[in-house]
């Protein structure tokens, strides 16, 4: 039916429309394989070899302008192993130049022989001597790669800046930005600010000949793509003071945090045990590492962040201001104090002082009693009806002052510490409890866990009388006009500001007339501080102290921690003490302190034991 | 003339369509091995060479031939719906699980082996397309029954292009090839080749230079239409030459120039071609205005309005994938490769920029590559006879069919192999932009082999029983 004329047009169009096509290739074909002989040249004399251009990674400030980490020259030598000149080369030379063994030379070209043509990592870390010299020698195959290496002149914070260290399978499938051998931030500053650290990396692509000599760049750079070396980071960190902190640390395990409570910015982290950040680079890093790994007091732990720790005694300021805000204490309620709070067949111990005492006193000479009443006023509050809904209102306070949750700061892996819920005693309890039971929460024991960023948070939120801004490492990132926007805004708790000032009467009565903490007087400025002392199952009580200072427009909230320290005056007031004389003052004018606290001998039997397990095993 | 009896399950088929096939599966075969022979794995026969997994599709694939060639051929009418359903229900099953390779979501695994559904759509599709337009009922020139012929092919298209797979989506466009051998009108199929021209060709040329062939083009088509050549040859000359002397004259640019001109020209030819009633002419012209209107406000759209994540996002939803070192590098090395093949090439395994990896996909969409290295002009000719031959001979087992169902399934199969041959090999060359459609026959790869050697076989099978009724008679 459709035999037409027509058809047959169009069958014959179509057969001209395929031939056409096929001209069309052909005729491309004819002209680059016979006509235009570049594509020969190309092909014969240029081979192409792509190397990584690696950025320098970005160096870290202290908020002086002093170096915490540099950036240092160092290269990777690479072998592309078919290249090599069958007649061989000169190991032993090539070895000693690349201060490395000739054992070790000779087994990583046996495995670079493995796969001929791919690029093989002989060994990294060569210095910028060592690498002029290995240029000189012009090693056939072999090539050096720009590198950079961390560098710390002052070897302080360790767990603070992290480390950097080679890729992991896991990051390769995570960010395709990394190939294998790529470095990357572990830790600290290093993970938090990667991306800005890090740079990105170029490309160059080079034509060599047959021989693998490079006769110059491919199409003129066309695909070459320059790196980008990181940003510079300030962190916050006072480098002086950072470094006074880890020597007064040293033979303690625990924490100090000070934070700036007018912006929140974090001016000492200081986690003990810890290790010097140089021994984490270089070709040594592993072995040092494995060292650090085996230590049982755990100095790779960032303890200021991560640690869970009870708060003791510092917790009762919490507890006052929640008090008030509920309406169930006012500053001036007395509460007697018998060495003691009964409850059923527990009883909370306190220290003999005068009694009874108002708040102010109560905070000033750290009576665990009075706090036991406030407790029990705040979570057996008729208004409430019922003890557990009480908790939870007391929960809900004790949240918004930054407990039991992340910060949002801006270290990974922040720990959130542990306020329990009535669920966790409801789980414990078999839900038959009453306000008697989680008494010890009233003064900071019990099932309560603080890293000693907290606890610094809750320096700075007293400090400023109610809110905080949240603590972080890193005030200024090159090339940004800000850091991230949830740094400025402030963090209010669930209690009015004016509910702050007995605490802080109190906290600086106990320093300045008559308290647990009349060491850490300095004169003229008006210091408030709170003392703890935390009961632990690994031994001696932990030794605790939280502060600030001046009275009025602080400028730096400390909190110091050492487990199995002793009493919160001990050894923790010293410490916090003497760093703020050192930042307020930029002097120190109580050598005898200093010498006290770096003689203080604190014993662990609790990590001893651990390590005798270790090396029974 | 054939008698049945003696010549059993091959009665009556096609064998110079058949020798064609095996020899292009042969060819593949041999270019597969050059591309992915690794020296530094031991034994030659291992499975872990892509060759011999090949084999193993092969073999699979004359199965599968086998199958279809006992298959009595009025089941390939009765299977067009169920296969299409089954095909389109497959393809929204990938889009939705599928895995992503290269950017697209194209695949289904199990175990290892990858399954690509667009491959086997293309033979509903066909299958489907044969069935619509042999229907008894059926009248190109109805716009009802173009409506569904449009379905048909728009509906696994557009599934496909959502999958990121823009090539093998716009592989169904060459379809048009088959409507237009039933009797599309002209006025239909040539907007149609007009967009999808400029579609594929804005991507790697100037807007001068695409403008300069357009206008050749469709003056030619008029010329060849009207007959009136030495009227053509006068317009088109005296359109250049007023360009290219007003581009001297004037700080104009060329580009600026030719397109003054030739809207002037434009202008005056609509209005000629309305008073004489001329309306192919008016349509050529309209179509023309179009396109220059067209193609600049793409291109100032990508390249001021887009952000440059959003011109990726364009460049690899046309296929175009993202690549380290930009997307020329792919066709600039396999040009080099191509090219310094020469006349008879390096020899079998001798190719050092296939071997060097400096190509990419050499063994599957760049296959062409490792034959124009190692086997030269020689070689590529060859290839390219054995394809023409191929398309040419179904074309005409096509025009010998004495039911529209067959000669409409045929010309499917010869569309979808010139669109594949031409995008395939253009790309290689730097004709085309790199679109990721396989080399049918001869990439690797199990899915695009199976498929093909179906969509050949079926094609096969219908011409056969047609002839073999033939003798009977």
């Amino acid at each position: 039916m459709r035999y037409g004329n027509e058809s047959s047009m169009r069958y014959a169009t179509l057969r001209w429309v395929v031939i056409c096509v096929f001209a069309l290739l052909a005729g491309r074909l004819c002209y680059i394989q016979l006509i235009d002989t570049r594509y020969k040249e190309m092909a014969t004399s240029n081979i192409i070899r792509r190397v990584v251009q690696y950025p320098s990674r970005g160096e870290v400030l202290d908020r002086r302008g002093e170096y915490l980490v540099q950036s240092r020259e160092c290269y990777d030598v690479m072998v592309v192993s078919k290249d090599i000149p069958r007649e061989g080369f000169d190991t032993l030379r090539m070895a000693s130049i690349l201060e490395i063994s000739p054992e070790r030379l000779r087994s990583q070209l046996e495995k670079a022989a493995r796969y001929p043509r791919a690029p093989f990592l002989v060994t990294n870390y060569v210095s910028q001597q060592a690498k002029l010299a290995f240029d000189e020698c012009y090693f056939k195959g072999f090539y050096t790669v720009f590198r950079t290496a961390r560098q710390y002149p002052r070897k302080i914070g360790g767990n603070l800046l992290g480390y950097v260290g080679e890729v992991s399978e896991n990051d390769l499938k995570r960010w395709p930005y990394y190939s294998a051998g790529d470095y990357i931030g572990v830790g600290g500053v290093e993970s938090a600010y990667e991306v800005e650290l890090r740079g990105r990396k170029g490309v160059k692509v080079e034509t060599t000949d047959t021989h693998g000599a490079i006769k110059g760049s491919y199409m003129d750079g066309a695909f070459d793509t320059l790196p980008v070396n990181g940003r510079r980071l300030v962190s916050t960190i006072d480098a002086r003071l950072q470094a006074f902190a880890e020597e007064l640390m040293v033979g303690k395990v625990g924490a100090v945090v000070a934070i700036e409570p007018s912006t929140g910015e974090i001016l000492v982290m200081a986690s003990s045990p810890t290790y010097d950040p140089d021994e984490l680079v270089g070709r040594q890093r592993g072995n040092h590492y494995m060292a650090l790994q085996e230590n049982v007091q755990q100095p790779l732990f960032n303890r200021a962040v991560k640690a869970k720790y009870p708060p003791g005694s510092t917790f009762k300021l919490v507890q006052g201001l929640i008090g008030m805000q509920e309406g169930v204490l006012r500053p001036g309620d007395t509460h007697p104090c018998h060495e003691g709070f009964t409850v059923g067949n527990r009883k909370v111990k306190c220290h003999s002082h005068r009694s009874p005492v108002d708040l102010r006193d109560a905070v000033a000479t750290s009576c665990n009693a009075y706090f036991c009443y406030v407790f029990r006023d705040i979570i057996s509050n008729p208004k409430y009806g019922s003890v557990k809904r009480g908790l939870e209102v007391w929960h809900e306070y004790v949240e918004s002052f930054g407990f039991g949750r992340t910060l949002d700061s801006d270290f990974i892996g922040e720990g959130q510490g542990n306020v329990p819920s009535t669920e966790d005693y409801d789980r414990m309890y078999n839900s038959r409890w009453n306000w008697g039971t989680p008494i010890s929460l009233s003064i900071g024991q019990g099932e309560m866990g603080c890293t000693p960023l907290q606890m610094a948070n809750l320096a700075a939120i007293v400090a400023n009388r109610g809110y905080y801004y949240i603590p972080h490492i890193v005030k200024q990132i090159e090339g940004r006009d800000s850091i991230d926007a949830r740094f400025y805004e402030r963090q209010y708790t669930k209690v009015e500001s004016r509910y702050f000032e007995p605490i802080v009467e109190g906290m600086w009565r106990g320093v300045n007339v008559w308290g647990t903490s009349r060491n850490a007087a300095l004169p003229g400025l008006d210091v408030c501080g709170k003392t703890g002392t935390a009961q632990n199952p690994h031994g001696r009580d932990h030794s605790t102290f939280l502060s600030f200072a001046p009275k009025d427009n602080p400028r730096i909230a400390i909190s110091v921690y050492v487990e199995n320290g002793g009493f919160g005056a001990t050894i923790a007031l010293p410490i916090a003490s003497l760093i703020e004389e050192l930042y307020l003052t930029d002097t120190i004018c109580r050598p005898e302190m200093v010498r006290y606290v770096k003689d203080h001998v604190v014993y662990y039997p609790y990590y001893d034991k651990l390590r005798a397990k270790k090396e029974r095993k | 003339m054939f008698d049945s009896s003696q010549e059993g399950l091959f009665a009556g088929i096609d064998k110079v369509a058949l020798l064609l096939y095996v020899l292009l599966v042969a060819v593949g075969f041999v270019c597969i091995t050059a591309a992915s022979y690794d020296d530094t794995i031991e034994s030659m026969f291992s499975s872990s060479h892509f060759y011999m997994k090949q084999l193993m599709w092969i073999g699979i694939s004359w199965l599968a031939a086998l199958v279809l060639l006992l298959i009595d051929e009025k089941y390939f009418h009765m299977w067009a719906y169920p296969l299409y359903l089954l095909g389109i229900a497959s393809l929204v099953a990938v889009l939705l699980f599928g895995r992503e390779v290269n950017g697209a979501k194209a695949w289904f695994e199990f175990g290892g082996v990858r399954i690509q559904p667009v491959e086997f759509v293309k033979i509903a599709t066909s299958l489907t397309l044969a069935r619509v337009m042999s229907a008894y009922s059926f009248s190109i020139s109805r716009p009802s029954d173009v409506a569904k012929v449009a379905a048909v092919i728009l509906l696994p298209l557009s599934i496909i292009i959502l999958q990121n797979d823009t090539g093998s989506g716009v592989v169904l466009c060459s379809l048009l090839f088959v409507l237009y051998r039933e009797g599309l009108s002209r006025a239909l199929c040539m907007p149609i080749v007009l967009v999808v021209f400029l579609f594929i060709f804005s991507f790697i040329l100037e807007p001068l230079p695409l403008f300069l062939i357009l206008l050749a083009a469709l003056t030619l088509y008029s010329a060849a239409r009207s007959g009136a050549w030495a009227a053509h040859v006068r317009f088109l000359s005296f359109t250049l030459l007023v360009s290219l002397l007003l581009a001297v004259a004037t700080p104009l640019s060329g580009y600026a120039a030719l397109m003054i001109v030739c809207g002037v020209e434009a202008v005056a030819l609509a209005a000629a071609a309305i008073q004489n009633k001329a309306y192919e002419l008016l349509w050529l012209t309209v179509m023309f205005v179009g396109a220059m209107i067209f193609v600049p406000t793409t291109d100032y759209i990508f390249d001021h309005v887009l952000k440059p994540h959003q011109q990726d996002r364009v460049l690899s939803f046309v296929g175009m994938k993202s690549d380290p070192l930009g997307i020329d590098y792919n066709v600039n090395q396999s040009q080099i490769a191509i090219g310094s093949g020469g006349v008879a090439g390096k020899g079998f395994l001798q190719g050092t920029q296939i071997k060097y990896n400096f190509v990419p996909e050499k063994h599957t969409d760049f296959i062409f590559c490792t034959l124009g290295e190692e086997w030269g002009f020689v070689g590529t000719m060859a290839v390219l006879g054995l394809f023409i031959a191929l398309i040419m001979r179904l074309m005409k087992m096509g025009e010998r069919i004495k039911e529209p169902f067959g000669r409409i399934y045929c010309y499917c199969v010869a569309s979808i192999l010139l669109f594949h041959v031409l995008v395939n090999v253009g790309m290689t060359i730097g004709l085309m932009p790199v679109m990721g459609i396989p080399l049918p026959l001869m990439s690797y790869g199990g899915s695009s082999l199976v498929a093909f050697t179906i969509l050949i076989i079926i094609a096969i099978r219908l011409d056969a029983s047609t002839k073999h009724e033939g003798s009977m008679l």
